[in-house]
C-alpha cells in the first residue's frame, strides 16, 4: 500500500521540522534490524532505561501497526501508535509515529541500518508535518523524560556534553 | 576588546557556555567546588580573567558561590543547565537512551547465539 511513498523532499526543505539521530550499535546489521521486528525484542529495548510497554495489538509488515502503551517509571502512561510504511531487511524502516491510529500529528521516522567496521550505525531521521509539530514533540518527550530526571543526572549528562565540547 | 559585546551576549545561558574557557571552568567545576585561584592556575588564566568568567557564569545560574572562612568557594549549579537540557531536546534524549538499551540487548543476543552454536 504505502510501501511506495515518495522520499522526504531535499533535506533543505526539512531542516527546520527534523531531527536526526545517529548511533553506532555494536552489533551485526542482522542482529540489529531484528531488534525491531518483533515485540518480544522490542519490548526489551523501547524507551530509557526504567520504561516498560503493554503491547495491545503488533503485526510486523508494511501496513501492520504496533498499538502499545509505554509505561513511565513515574507512573505515567502514554498511548503509543505505530504504522509501518518500509520495510527492508536489513537495511531500512519507514514507520508513522503517533498517539493512536490515524493521529494527524503522527510523523515520520526513517531507520537506515549501515554495517560500518563490523558494527552497525542507525541513524534515525524524523520529519515532523510542521516545525511547531517537532517543538512540540521535543517538550512532550523533555516532559516524558522529566519524570524521572534529577538534577544531578542533568548535571552529568549537561557537563558531559560540556566536557566533549571543551575538549573538541 | 569584547567586554561592551559580552556585556550584551552573556545575558542567557547558552551565550555563557558558548565562550570555551567558561566551559572549561564547568567541567572543572564538576569535580567540586573550587577557589578562583585555583581556576585561574589550572586554565592558565589571570585571576581577574576567571573572576570575570564567573561573574558571567553566576548570572546565568550556572555556578554558584559560598564564603568559606577567608576563601570564597564557586561551585556548579545544575538548575542553570536545564535550558540546555530542554534545548538539546527530549526527544534525542529518549532515543539516545532507547539506543543504549538496544546497543545492550543485541549484543546479549549476539552472545546466547554464539553459545547456541557450540
Amino acid at each position: 500500500m504505502s510501501a511506495t511513498k515518495p522520499e522526504a523532499p531535499a533535506q533543505s526543505a526539512t531542516a527546520d521540522r527534523e531531527i536526526v539521530i545517529s548511533r553506532v550499535i555494536d552489533a551485526p546489521r542482522e542482529l540489529v534490524f531484528e531488534a525491531f521486528t518483533e515485540v518480544r525484542h522490542l519490548s526489551r529495548w523501547w524507551g530509557p532505561e526504567g520504561f516498560t510497554t503493554t503491547t495491545r495489538s503488533f503485526e510486523f509488515r508494511v501496513g501492520g501497526e504496533w498499538d502499545f502503551v509505554l509505561h513511565g517509571p513515574d507512573g505515567t502512561d502514554y498511548q503509543e501508535w505505530i504504522l509501518w510504511t518500509e520495510i527492508v531487511p536489513p537495511e531500512r524502516i519507514a514507520l508513522l509515529h503517533g498517539e493512536v491510529r490515524g493521529d494527524p500529528n503522527a510523523f515520520e521516522s526513517l531507520l537506515t541500518f549501515a554495517t560500518e567496521a563490523g558494527a552497525t550505525r542507525i541513524e534515525m531521521r524524523t520529519v515532523f508535518p510542521t516545525k511547531e509539530l517537532r517543538d512540540e514533540a521535543v517538550e512532550k518527550f523533555s516532559a516524558i523524560e522529566g519524570g524521572r530526571q534529577t538534577l544531578s543526572h542533568l548535571a552529568a549528562y549537561v557537563t558531559e556534553i560540556l566536557g566533549q565540547g571543551a575538549q573538541g | 576588546m569584547a567586554t561592551m559585546a559580552r556585556a550584551a551576549t552573556t545575558s542567557d545561558v547558552f551565550n555563557a557556555i558558548a565562550e570555551p574557557q567558561r566551559r572549561e571552568i564547568l567541567v572543572l567545576l564538576r569535580t567540586g567546588e573550587r577557589p578562583v585561584t585555583d581556576l585561574a592556575q589550572e586554565l592558565g588564566m589571570t585571576q581577574p580573567g576567571a573572576s570575570k568568567h564567573l561573574r558571567v557564569l553566576r548570572e546565568v545560574g550556572l555556578v554558584r558561590d559560598r564564603k568559606a572562612g577567608k576563601r570564597r568557594l564557586y561551585g556548579l549549579d545544575a538548575r542553570g543547565l536545564r535550558p540546555v537540557h530542554e534545548w538539546t531536546g527530549g526527544f534525542e534524549r529518549f532515543w539516545n537512551e532507547s539506543f543504549d538499551r538496544l546497543d545492550a540487548y543485541v549484543r546479549g543476543l549476539e552472545q546466547e547465539r554464539q553459545e547456541e552454536q557450540r
